[in-house]
C-alpha cells in the first residue's frame, strides 16, 4: 500500500517522540536512581491488629522516624478513615539530611499518601503494605521545614478531613527532642 | 435513494431512542457537573453536604462517562453498520432487546446511586457512593452492580447484533472489501469484548457475591487492577466512534476527501491490538505490583500514542483537501476556507484542536516516574475533561448537528444556535481545563469535596490557587450554559418550529486512497484479535498471578458459607482425584 | 476496482450532487475545484504537524527535567 511520504515522514517523528519519551523515563530510572513503588513491601493482612503484629508497625511508637544506621530511618504510617497515624495531629518527624523509608498500609479501604510539593506520592491499598523511600535535604538555617500530607483517593464521607503533616527538623532539634 | 429516517425506520428508531438517552444522562451528569463545581470551588456550598458531594460525583462520572458515551455510540454505530452495508438489523427484535437491556442496566445503576442522596426510608439502605472507579473495599448495594453487569451485557449483544449483519452480507457480497464504517465498528466491538473481561469478571464473580454477603472480603488490589484493565481501553471506546466521525463525516463536510482508507484501517486495527495491555498505567504508584510490569505497562502505552499521531495527520490532511477544493492556498491560509460557519464542522475542530492539546498531558500521565507528580491530583481530572468531556463530548454534540436531520428527516432549528453552543463549550474547557491542569501541578487533589486542609498550603506557581479556582468556576459555568444551549436547541429540532426543511440525503465521498490499496491483511478481523490477546495475557498473567498468590482470591478471609461448603469440598474431591491417581 | 455499490451513499464518481434546501448549510460545500489523489500534496498539513511536534517535544522536556526533577525529594 501506499503511504504519502509526508506522512511517512510523520509516522518516523511519531517513533522519534515515544520513544524519547520512553528514553527519558528510562534515563531517570537508570541516572536519577528514581524507583517505583513496587511489591517490596509485602503484603499484611488488612486487620489493625495484624497490622500493628508487624515488625515495622509494631517498632513504629508516636511520631518520630526510627533511627536505622547511619542517616537512614523509617516511619510506618497506618492510614485509616480518615486519619493517618503518625501524621494528623502531631506531625511525623525527621531529622534534615536523612534518607527515610515509609512504611504505608490500610486496615480499611483504598487511600492515598502524597506529601504534597513533592513526587512522594503513592497509594494506600489494604493487604498491601507500601515501601517508599526519599532523601530529604540539609536545611538552609534552623527552622523546620512542613510538608502536608494529604490522602488523594475517596475513602468516605470524611475523606476531605484527611490530611496530616511531616517536618524535616534540623540535626540539633532532632538530638535535643531524642 | 432517501434520507436514512426514510430508508429504515425501524433502525432509525433506536438510534433516536439511544441518542436520546445518551442526552438525558449528558443532563443529568451536567446537573452534577454545576453542582460539583460551584462546591469543590468553594462558590456555593451550601446546596449540599460533603457527604453528598461523593454521591453527586459518582453519578456525574457513570452518568457522563458509561452512559453518556456509550448510548450514543450504540446509536451512531447502529447507524454505520445499517448505512455502510446497506441492509437491515437481521433481527429488529434483537436490536431493541438489546437497546432495552441497556436502558434497564442504567436505570438500575442509577436508582443505586440516587439511593445515595436519601439517608432513611425506602432507599434508606441503598447507596453507591463508590464513584465511577467504584474500588472496593468501598461497597455499593447490590443493585449498583448488578444494573453495571445488564448495561454491560446488553452492549455485547449489540456486537453480536452488528456481527450478524456483516455476516450476512458477507454471504451476500462475497469478494467485497468490507465498508469502512463496518469496519470500525468491528473492530471496536473486538476491542470492548477484550476490555470489558476484566471488568466483568470482577464484577460477577467478586464484587456482586462480596456485596451479597457471599464472601467476606475482596483482594482490594486484584479488583482494582480488574477494573483498569477495562478502565484503560474504555477511553478508546469512547474514541473510536470520534475517531470515526472525523475520518468519515468530517472530509465530507471540509467538502473533501478522506486522505486514505487504509490509513484509517490500520489505526483501528492498532486500536483493537494495544488498547488493552496498558491498563497497569493507572496504577503506576500501587504497592502490589512490580516495576517491571509497569514499565512494560507504559511501552505499551507510549506505543498506543501511534494511531491517534496517525489519526492527526490523516484527519488534517484530509481537511486540507477540502478546504483547497473550496479554494483554499498556501501553507496556513488553506485554514480560512475551511467551512467554519456549520457548527457540526467548527465542533468537531474545536474537539480535535483540543485533543492534540490533552493527548499531551495523557503522555505526561503514560511516563511511568514523572506519575509521582501528577498521581490523583487536579491535572488528572483536566486531562479527562479535555479528552472525553471535549474530544468526545463536544464532537457528539457537534456531529448530532449534521446527524439529527439523517435520523429524524427533519433539519435542525438554528445553525447559529449550534455554533454559539460548540463555541462556548470550547471557552468554557479551555479555561476550566487548563486550570485544573495548573492547580494539579501544585498539589490539588481530585475527587474531594473540599481541597482546602489546615495542614496543607498549596504553592501555584503558574497562579495562585484562588484564581486558579475561580478559572475552574467560570469555566464550569460556560460549559453549563452551553448544555443548556444544547438541550434547548435539540427540543426546538423535535418538533415542527418554523419553515424548516426536510432533510436531504447526504453522500459521503469516495477517499483519496481507497480501501482497494488496503491490504487484505487487515480486515482478517481473526489475526488481529489473537495478537491482541497474546497481547494481554503476556503483560497480565504474571502480575495477576503475583497479586493472587501474594494476597490470595479474596484478600485473605474467606466468607463463611465458601469455608465451611465450597473449601472442604473441593479438598474432598481432589482427595478422590489422587487416591484415583495415585 | 473496487467499488461501492450503493451509489446514494457514496459518490465515486466525486460529483458532488447535493441539493441543500437555502436552511441547511447553503448552496453547496463551497467546492470551487477538484483535486484527485496525485495532484493532492498535504503541505499545509506538514507544516502544522512540524509545529506540533516541536511543541510536544519541548513541552515534554520541560515537564521532565524542570517540573518533575525539580518537584523533589522523589522516589529512590
Amino acid at each position: 500500500m501506499e503511504i504519502h511520504r509526508y506522512e511517512k515522514l510523520w509516522f518516523g517523528l511519531s517513533l522519534l517522540l515515544i520513544v524519547g519519551f520512553i528514553g527519558t523515563i528510562t534515563y531517570g530510572a537508570v541516572g536519577a536512581g528514581v524507583q517505583m513503588v513496587s511489591d517490596s513491601g509485602g503484603t499484611v493482612d488488612p486487620s489493625y491488629s495484624t497490622i500493628n503484629e508487624n515488625e515495622k508497625f509494631a517498632q513504629q511508637e508516636g511520631n518520630r522516624a526510627i533511627h536505622v544506621e547511619g542517616n537512614e530511618y523509617e516511619v510506618a504510617v497506618i492510614a485509616q478513615r480518615f486519619s493517618f497515624s503518625p501524621g494528623t495531629g502531631d506531625p511525623i518527624t525527621v531529622p534534615e539530611d536523612s534518607r527515610v523509608t515509609f512504611y504505608v498500609t490500610s486496615p480499611d479501604v483504598i487511600h492515598g499518601f502524597s506529601l504534597v510539593g513533592t513526587n512522594l506520592n503513592t497509594m494506600v491499598i489494604p493487604g498491601q503494605i507500601a515501601e517508599v523511600t526519599v532523601e530529604f535535604d540539609e536545611l538552609d538555617g534552623d527552622e523546620p521545614k512542613e510538608y502536608g500530607i494529604i490522602c488523594h483517593e475517596f475513602c468516605g464521607a470524611g475523606h476531605e478531613e484527611m490530611a496530616g503533616q511531616l517536618q524535616v527538623v534540623p540535626e540539633e532539634q532532632w538530638e535535643g527532642d531524642a | 435513494m432517501g434520507v436514512f429516517a426514510n430508508e429504515y425506520p425501524d433502525e432509525a428508531f433506536v438510534v433516536r431512542a439511544a441518542l436520546g438517552s445518551a442526552f438525558v444522562a449528558l443532563a443529568l451528569g451536567g446537573l452534577m457537573g454545576i453542582i460539583q463545581t460551584l462546591h469543590r470551588t468553594g462558590y456555593y456550598d451550601s446546596l449540599i453536604s460533603n457527604a453528598d458531594y461523593y454521591t453527586v460525583l459518582t453519578l456525574h462520572g457513570v452518568a457522563m462517562v458509561l452512559l453518556f458515551t456509550i448510548f450514543f455510540l450504540v446509536g451512531f454505530f447502529q447507524w454505520a453498520m445499517t448505512d455502510s452495508l446497506g441492509r437491515e438489523s437481521e433481527d429488529i427484535r434483537i436490536t431493541k432487546l438489546w437497546y432495552g437491556m441497556m436502558v434497564l442496566g442504567a436505570a438500575m445503576s442509577a436508582v443505586a446511586i440516587l439511593g445515595g442522596f436519601f439517608d432513611s426510608g425506602s432507599l434508606g439502605d441503598v447507596q453507591a457512593d463508590v464513584l465511577f472507579t467504584f474500588y472496593a473495599p468501598l461497597e455499593a448495594h447490590p443493585i449498583f452492580y448488578v444494573g453495571l453487569a445488564v448495561f454491560l451485557v446488553g452492549t455485547w449483544l449489540a456486537g453480536v447484533d452488528w456481527f450478524r449483519s456483516w455476516w450476512a452480507w458477507k454471504q451476500d457480497n462475497p469478494n467485497e472489501r468490507t465498508p469502512l464504517r463496518a469496519f470500525m465498528v468491528l473492530t471496536t466491538m473486538l476491542m470492548w469484548y477484550l476490555a470489558t473481561a476484566g471488568v466483568a469478571i470482577s464484577v460477577i464473580f467478586f464484587l456482586i457475591p462480596w456485596s451479597l454477603g457471599i464472601f467476606d472480603s475482596v483482594n482490594a488490589l486484584l479488583t482494582r487492577t480488574l477494573f483498569w484493565f477495562f478502565g484503560h481501553p474504555v477511553v478508546y471506546f469512547w474514541l473510536m466512534p470520534v475517531y470515526m466521525m472525523w475520518y468519515v463525516i468530517m472530509p465530507k463536510l471540509a467538502g473533501g476527501r478522506l486522505f486514505s482508507d487504509p490509513l484509517a484501517r490500520i489505526v483501528f486495527v492498532l486500536f483493537l491490538v494495544l488498547s488493552v495491555p496498558t491498563g497497569i498505567h493507572h496504577q503506576y504508584v500501587d504497592p502490589g505490583i512490580a516495576e517491571g510490569f509497569k514499565f512494560l505497562a507504559m511501552t505499551n502505552t507510549m506505543f498506543l500514542l501511534l494511531p491517534s499521531f496517525l489519526t492527526a495527520f490523516t484527519v488534517v490532511a484530509s481537511l486540507e483537501h477540502g478546504a483547497r477544493q473550496r479554494g483554499g492556498e498556501g501553507y496556513f491560509s488553506w485554514l480560512t476556507a475551511l467551512p467554519w460557519h456549520r457548527p457540526a464542522f467548527t465542533g468537531m475542530s474545536l474537539a480535535g484542536l483540543m485533543f492534540a492539546a490533552a493527548g499531551f498531558s495523557g503522555m505526561i500521565n503514560a511516563g511511568m516516574s514523572i506519575n509521582y507528580l501528577v498521581h490523583n491530583t487536579l491535572w488528572v481530572v483536566g486531562h479527562f475533561h479535555m479528552t472525553v468531556g471535549t474530544a468526545v463530548a463536544l464532537s457528539f454534540m457537534a456531529a448530532t448537528y449534521w446527524f439529527l436531520p439523517i435520523i429524524t428527516g427533519r433539519e435542525i432549528f438554528s445553525r447559529r444556535l449550534g455554533l454559539a453552543q460548540v463555541l462556548l463549550w470550547f471557552m468554557g474547557m479551555v479555561l476550566m481545563g487548563n486550570a485544573m491542569h495548573r492547580a494539579g501541578l501544585a498539589g490539588v487533589p481530585r475527587r474531594t469535596a473540599d481541597p482546602t486542609y489546615d495542614q496543607v498550603v498549596f504553592d501555584g506557581a503558574y497562579g495562585a490557587i484562588g484564581e486558579l479556582r475561580f478559572q475552574i468556576a467560570l469555566g464550569g459555568v460556560l460549559l453549563s450554559l452551553s448544555l443548556l444551549l444544547f438541550f434547548t436547541h435539540i427540543v426546538l429540532s423535535s418538533f415542527d418550529i418554523g419553515d424548516r426543511a426536510a432533510a436531504t440525503p447526504d453522500t459521503i465521498p469516495a477517499p483519496l486512497s481507497g480501501p482497494e490499496h488496503a491490504p487484505a491483511v487487515l480486515d482478517n478481523l481473526r489475526l488481529w484479535t489473537t495478537v491482541a490477546i497474546v497481547l494481554i495475557l503476556l503483560t497480565y498473567i504474571l502480575p495477576l498471578a503475583s497479586i493472587v498468590t501474594n494476597g490470595g482470591w479474596l484478600g485473605g478471609s474467606y466468607g463463611a458459607l465458601v469455608a465451611e461448603y465450597v473449601l472442604p469440598a473441593v479438598s474432598s474431591t481432589l482427595d478422590v482425584f489422587v487416591g484415583v491417581i495415585g | 476496482m473496487w467499488e461501492y455499490d450503493y451509489p446514494f451513499l457514496v459518490d465515486e464518481s466525486n460529483s458532488h450532487t447535493l441539493a441543500m434546501s437555502s436552511e441547511t448549510e447553503s448552496t453547496d460545500d463551497g467546492i470551487v475545484r477538484e483535486i484527485g489523489h496525485d495532484e493532492f500534496d498535504p503541505v499545509g498539513t506538514l507544516a502544522l504537524i512540524l509545529i506540533y511536534f516541536v511543541i510536544i517535544g519541548g513541552l515534554w522536556a520541560f515537564m521532565y527535567f524542570v517540573e518533575f526533577l525539580g518537584n523533589g525529594p522523589t522516589v529512590v
